[in-house]
């Protein structure tokens, strides 16, 4: 008889295996140009590159006290730069850093 | 077999797509007009229709008839073109290229600063480096010449005119005036030629 599969049995989208937090088989970071760097004198934590980004990669740490950006899924569409209410952040292009982007071998 | 020269073309998805595919027509037609046998392609195993995906175009040049049935991707290419400078940090563009071949990138940067990011540089002959957004400005985002459509802006109106200048004066495969026969901006195309910077590996 027909098996039903139970809740992260299925792939994720019929592709990956379900993510539980990050989905290590789907990193983005090498879509980006530009990426958003964040002056934390200027941020008032108003959350709203939190609340903006497609891509869940603004979170506050765990004392809460500033933003935290994830690297590894931001594909570079600086729409927190836009959103952003204290001019805090503002866009680097990519080559101006040493690291911060996965380098993959294929890309799928 | 004959020899085949494999050209490929790092670009990014729909906001830079026309720029790479034109890069790959320019170069294949202009080996047309000198009497080469020629292809210039992209695939679906991409996936090119999401915004700034990392993204490839081929083209392929020989002196005898192309018999490479059902190889949509070009295992090891002869030069390596690079649309948008970020790519270099990204992935692995050198994967399969043939020893002594050539990268040519799309960045007002040095040949030196390039090439910190990228480890596996052994393979490289050459590295050139042109401005090609200084000197054509902003990449063309047109979906015309798309799926078999009419290309209405002309082949080359942005900086794939300079990049398809560079990828000629950097190799030789084609020579600037059967290019500039094809290309739109001719004088974006005269530019990357003489402004490109080759440093020898």
């Amino acid at each position: 008889m027909f098996k039903i599969p139970k809740e992260r049995e299925v792939p994720f989208g019929g592709i990956v295996p379900a993510p539980v937090g990050e989905n290590r088989m789907m990193v983005t970071s090498n879509w980006r140009t530009y990426r958003p760097v964040i002056d934390h004198e200027k941020c008032n934590m108003c959350l709203n590159c939190f609340l903006y980004c497609p891509d869940a990669c603004w979170h506050e740490d765990e004392a809460g006290e500033k933003m935290v950006w994830n690297a590894d899924y931001c594909k570079g569409c600086l729409i927190c730069v836009s959103e952003c209410t204290t001019e805090a952040l503002s866009p680097a292009h990519e080559l101006d850093f040493e690291a911060g982007v996965v380098r993959l071998e294929k890309l799928f | 077999m004959a020899e085949v020269y494999e050209v490929t073309v790092w670009t990014r998805g729909v906001s830079m797509d026309k720029e790479g595919r034109d890069v790959v027509s320019a170069l294949a037609k202009a080996a047309d007009r000198e009497g080469k046998f020629v292809q210039a392609f992209d695939n679906y195993e991409d996936l090119p229709d999401r915004v700034g995906v990392p993204v490839r175009k081929y083209a392929r040049i020989s002196d005898e008839e192309i018999v490479m049935r059902y190889n949509y991707e070009n295992e090891n290419p002869d030069v390596v073109v690079i649309v948008d400078a970020a790519l270099v940090k990204g992935v692995n563009v050198l994967r399969g290229m043939k020893r002594g071949g050539v990268l040519v990138v799309n960045t007002n940067r040095s040949p030196e600063e390039t090439l910190k990011f990228i480890p596996n540089k052994d393979t490289l002959g050459a590295i050139a480096c042109v401005d090609a957004d200084g000197i054509a400005g902003r990449a063309t985002v047109d979906f015309s010449g798309t799926e078999g459509g009419v290309d209405a802006s002309g082949l080359g109106a942005g900086i794939a005119a300079p990049l398809a200048g560079a990828v000629a004066k950097a190799t030789g495969v084609v020579n600037l005036e059967s290019l500039a026969a094809v290309v739109a901006n001719r004088e974006a195309l005269k530019r990357g030629y003489e402004e490109v910077v080759v440093k020898t590996i």
